[in-house]
């Protein structure tokens, strides 16, 4: 469609191309443009072939000297009066070019860390298209620059210098210790009891079940050893750690204590065998279908007290069917939370300690995270009184989905019971929030100051996503950060509120980073001009929904990707657009030139391939 | 001469009370009904007996034998004689003319809309040939009234016939003058009119007031001077039936209809429809409506088309693309079924401008603002039809990028267009810009 002046202006290096037939004599404005936006969609239809076509800022004011019809090119052949605009050699990811100006901003950056000269360095991240981003490099890289430059540069910045090197008192709000129990064996026994590392699951406990919910029909306990992965299942609605509050804590505080070595996991259908999933289900052989190790999946090793819960037929789309099945689950794990509040000290194995630190002077910064709120499944129980539990909890989509705003802490100590379960590979399983990698990155970062964590549910219609949106929006400004990541699970439905968010934040001029599943089958629905700043949490070989559980979740690699590009963006870096196809090269790169600069490895995570084929992904998918 | 019905909404603004009962004899001229707040008189065509007044309309039974003469209007300003004279936009706006000419112009224009865009309809050009007397003096009341100091009259410049006659016609006028236009629709939206002659694009939400203008159609000119020097008041009709009819597809235009008669009579009067038929449109065929045999004609009906067969898509999956230069949504869905189509995708024209009442106006008419995107769009949406009731500008736009994507393109004139034998609306062909005449004359 034809473009406005300030369109042309923001395109003014892209191809001109007429939008509608213009005759012979048209003096060439924004409006017989078409605009670049779509371009890739042209040529990919063959539409377009931009080849000689002269760019937007030459065209404008040139005269027409034949009559061209729609989507032609402009070339020089059939124009009079072009712009003499001297092209500057087109700059690519190379980090020399860019050196200098990152020079400065290594000054602004790093110069409490270390007096190494740095070069700037750009990044590429994939999103459902890909992104440039560039980093500042703290350690040791850059060759190319000269050291001499560093210091003068860095006297040029004071302000920002001052701003880095502010005494940066870090401040503990409050911990978080987990104690660990180590569990070897499940058995089924009398009563439930944690005797040495066997945990005994009542046996007849499943009737109970059954019978404190109206909708559930059938409840069947399997213990899944590792011997026995190559077990069918119906689908995986959630994976749970097994966790209980010491005494008096609180959830997001105090003393929690969790079971290692063993999960719970909710699977189910309706009474029609018909599994509780909406895009995609992961029903299948375990070992086929559960993507290892990813933050809201088991581990390789783990055993699996899995309930196979059957709903009243034709409830497995509305919210209180999948409710259901998740509280009969959470019968049998609150009787073993309540043997475990009994544990003896000698039991724990390991303790590890997690401190909400504040560190006032650094970049301030905020995670947004989006959860689903459609109904159905799309629900999540904010804040139980037990980690991942259900009483005590409100479950979001009767909250209205608006934002709520939850310390790391919280997080990481299971204040999500999520009941989203679908598509399996992009949903954030509950054991997702209780290992959330990207909280983990940023608030161990001690160049940032992560001020907190915001919940926003997606509703299932346009004007309460905008309504919660708006409110995301509000709450962002009134907390002054200096960045913001946006992460959403899933795909579609949910990206417009994912985009609303981008712009309810990047509209208050704050930078803002997002993290979604895009590669090639959830590519963006929509758009606005804040959402330049994309990472892309896919794994999977073709860019798919695969319907292996938890594949395309954020994982620490996607974290280290969004913190990096967050710190540049702050520094006002632009990142580089997407490239027109997804492509999986960009996040490689990045990762690679990432390590390079910071000296640290990144391990990339397994995807299904590592997996035994399954019937279904052969027939589907690879 | 069958029963006549006068539907008491023939204009722009509120309905009309009837002043008239059931049994009330009626003269041709009688008023029957007056405005209630916006509107405009209606008045009697025939002699006759009210038969009915029920609802939105009236029903009166014509006597055997009509005469000529009719109940004048009284005297008074000739602004007022317009206004008891109850005359609309007959273009087929129905603004009521005694507001519009209300305007003080302080020297503007008035435009003359002659341009007749819709293909199809005669009856304005053959007005200019065959009445132009009356016309201009139409017009020069109409300066008259509304203190404009010139008059251009804005015309396709294919008319040829129209346009020497029009030459003549105002040779010897020192304000009036002759702006031609290209044969492209559309050219005779109110707007258009306004950015052609005088180089003036206004907002959807402007009226030409705002380029010092009033655009008046050529017939309401006609009737401002039969009500001023005939004391006439406005009860008939010029206009065209065309389609598919026993004796062929040509024109058929009728002067002084008068306003109440069926659409059935008219197409009888012209033959009769031709076996099968698609359906029957009251308007143009770019911004008409379907419609019965037994609706009535207004003050603003200009041509009744009988069209062919619809073509059969078999339930294929469809893209509609809305504009403000045809059907609204809901005509574009109804020929979409006419068709056996599935609408599986709607897009609107990037011009297209909704209005406080929900109808869409073009940003500016005839000039398209690009379509591959909606074309992107229904591709990505599964359609493998589209029909757009766009203007030859976007038209073409579409042509450019529908095919190459494989969406096969249909106009929602294309019936009409193969009925009276009109090139299709798809490539444009012709230039935009058309040479004046030395002067304006």
């Amino acid at each position: 469609m034809s473009i406005t002046a300030e369109t042309a202006k923001e395109h003014a290096k892209d191809p001109a191309v007429l939008c509608c037939r213009a005759e012979e004599g048209t003096v060439i404005q924004a409006a017989n443009l078409e605009d670049p936006a779509i371009f890739d969609d042209l040529v990919d239809s063959g539409l377009l072939n931009l080849d000689g076509a002269l760019t937007i800022e030459q065209v404008l004011g040139a005269k027409l000297t034949k009559t061209c019809d729609s989507l032609c090119p402009l070339t020089a052949d059939v124009l009079e009066g072009i712009k003499e605009i001297e092209i500057p050699a087109p700059v690519k990811e190379e980090p020399k070019e860019e050196a200098p100006a990152i020079e400065e901003l290594q000054a602004v950056v790093a110069p409490a860390v270390q007096n190494v000269p740095g070069g700037v360095l750009k990044i590429h991240i994939g999103e459902g298209k890909d992104i440039d981003i560039e980093l500042p490099t703290g350690l040791g890289g850059g060759g190319a620059v000269v050291p001499a430059l560093a210091p003068a540069k860095a006297e040029a910045a004071p302000t920002g210098i001052q701003e880095a090197e502010k005494p940066a008192e870090e401040k503990v709000v409050r911990s978080l210790t987990r104690k660990h129990y180590k569990i070897t064996e499940v058995k089924r026994g009398p009563e439930t009891k944690i005797e040495g590392t066997t945990l005994y699951i009542r046996e007849g406990i499943e009737q109970e079940c059954i019978d404190s919910q109206k909708l559930v029909l059938d409840l069947k306990i399997d213990v899944i050893t590792p011997e026995q992965y190559h077990t069918y299942s119906e689908t995986i609605m959630d994976v749970q750690p097994i966790a209980c509050k010491e005494g008096e804590s609180e959830v997001g505080s105090g003393v929690t204590r969790v079971l290692d070595g063993v999960i719970m996991m909710v699977t189910g259908t309706d009474a029609n065998g018909v599994q509780i999933g909406e895009f995609g289900s992961s029903e299948g052989y375990l070992d086929e279908n559960i993507m290892w190790s990813r933050p809201g999946a088991p581990e390789k090793g783990e055993i699996f007290i899995k309930t196979q819960v059957t709903v009243k037929e034709g409830t497995n789309m509305e919210r209180p069917g999948p409710l259901a099945a998740h509280t009969a689950t959470d019968h049998i794990t609150q009787e073993i939370r309540e043997v475990m509040k009994e544990l003896d000290d000698s039991l724990v194995t390991d303790t590890e300690t997690f401190d909400q630190v504040r560190r006032p002077g650094k970049k301030k910064v905020v995670i947004v995270k989006e959860i689903m709120g459609q109904g159905a499944m799309h629900d999540n129980l904010v804040l139980p009184v037990e980690p991942v539990g259900v009483l005590g909890a409100k479950p979001n989509v009767d909250l209205g989905n608006v934002p709520i705003c939850v310390s790391p802490l919280e997080v990481l100590d299971g204040c999500i019971h999520a009941l989203t379960c679908i598509g399996p590979a992009s949903k954030e399983m509950s054991r997702h929030y209780w290992r959330e990698p990207l909280v983990l990155e940023v608030l161990h970062d001690p160049d940032v100051d992560l001020c907190g964590v915001i919940f926003v549910g997606s509703p299932q219609i346009n004007a309460e996503k905008f309504y919660v949106s708006k409110r995301v929006g509000m709450m962002v400004e009134m907390m002054d950060v200096d960045g913001a990541f946006v992460t959403t699970e899933g795909f579609g439905n949910n990206h417009i509120d994912f985009a609303s968010h981008h712009e309810q934040i990047g509209m208050r001029g704050i930078p803002v980073v997002g993290m979604s599943f895009c590669a090639v089958q959830g590519a963006l629905v929509v758009g606005n001009k804040y959402m330049t700043n994309m990472v892309d949490n896919n794994k999977s070989e073709s860019g798919i929904e695969n319907e292996v559980l938890a594949c395309n979740t954020l994982c620490p690699e996607d974290a280290i990707r969004a913190l990096a590009m967050l710190k540049n963006v702050m520094l006002g870096e632009d990142v580089a657009a997407a490239e027109k196809k997804w492509n999986p090269n960009v996040k490689s790169t990045n990762v690679e030139l990432i390590s390079n600069v910071t000296g640290k490895p990144v391990e990339l995570v397994k995807n299904e391939q590592s997996l035994p084929m399954s019937q279904k992904r052969k027939e589907k998918y690879d | 001469m069958g029963n006549l019905q006068f539907l008491l909404r023939q204009h722009v603004g509120a309905p009309c009370e009837p002043v008239v009962k059931s049994g009330d004899k009626v003269k041709k001229g009688t008023l029957i009904a007056a405005p209630a707040g916006l509107g405009a008189n209606i008045f009697s065509s025939v002699y006759g007996t009210v038969q009915d007044v029920a609802g939105d309309r009236i029903i009166i039974e014509p006597d055997k034998v009509q005469e000529e003469e009719f109940v004048p209007i009284q005297d008074g300003s000739h602004l007022d004689m317009v206004k008891e004279a109850g005359i609309v936009g007959m273009g087929g706006a129905g603004f009521p003319t005694g507001v519009k000419l209300g305007t003080d112009l302080n020297g503007g224009y008035i435009l003359v809309n002659a341009v007749e865009c819709e293909p199809g309809l005669y009856h304005n050009i053959r007005q200019i040939e065959d009445n132009i007397e009356m016309t201009l003096k139409g017009v020069k009341y109409c300066m008259e009234i509304s203190n404009a100091a010139k008059a251009v009259f804005a015309i396709k410049a294919k008319n040829k016939k129209a346009v020497e006659t029009l030459r003549k016609a105002v040779h010897d006028e020192d304000n009036i003058f002759i702006h031609l236009l290209p044969d492209i629709y559309p050219m005779g939206e109110e707007r258009a009119v306004v950015r052609e002659v005088l180089g003036k694009l206004l907002d959807p939400t402007q009226l030409p007031s705002a380029a010092d203008s009033i655009v008046v159609n050529v017939e309401t000119a006609l009737r401002v001077a039969e009500a001023i020097d005939l004391k006439k008041p406005c009860f008939s009709k010029n206009l065209t039936v065309i389609g598919k009819l026993h004796g062929g597809n040509a024109p058929h235009v009728y002067m002084d209809v008068p306003v109440g008669t069926s659409v059935e009579e008219l197409i009888e009067r012209s033959g009769g429809i031709d076996g099968v038929y698609g359906e029957v449109i009251m308007g143009g065929p770019f911004t008409g409506h379907s419609t019965a045999l037994d609706v009535p004609i207004t003050k603003t009906t200009g041509g009744i088309i009988v069209t062919m067969e619809f073509p059969d898509l078999h339930g294929a999956p469809v893209g509609l693309l809305i504009c403000a230069c045809a059907g609204n949504e809901a005509r574009m869905r109804e020929v979409c079924t006419k068709m056996n189509g599935n609408v599986v995708s709607v897009g609107t024209c990037k011009n297209a401008f909704e209005m406080k009442n929900g109808t869409l106006k073009c940003q500016d008419p005839g000039n398209c603002p690009g379509q591959a995107q909606k074309c992107l769009q229904f591709k990505k949406d599964g359609a493998e039809y589209i029909i757009i009731g766009n203007c030859s500008d976007c038209s073409n736009t579409v042509m450019g990028s529908a095919p190459k994507m494989k969406l096969k393109v249909f106009h929602l004139t294309d019936h009409v267009m193969r009925t009276i034998g009109h090139p299709l609306y798809r490539r444009l062909t012709v230039s935009k810009q058309e040479a004046q005449l030395p002067n304006g004359k």
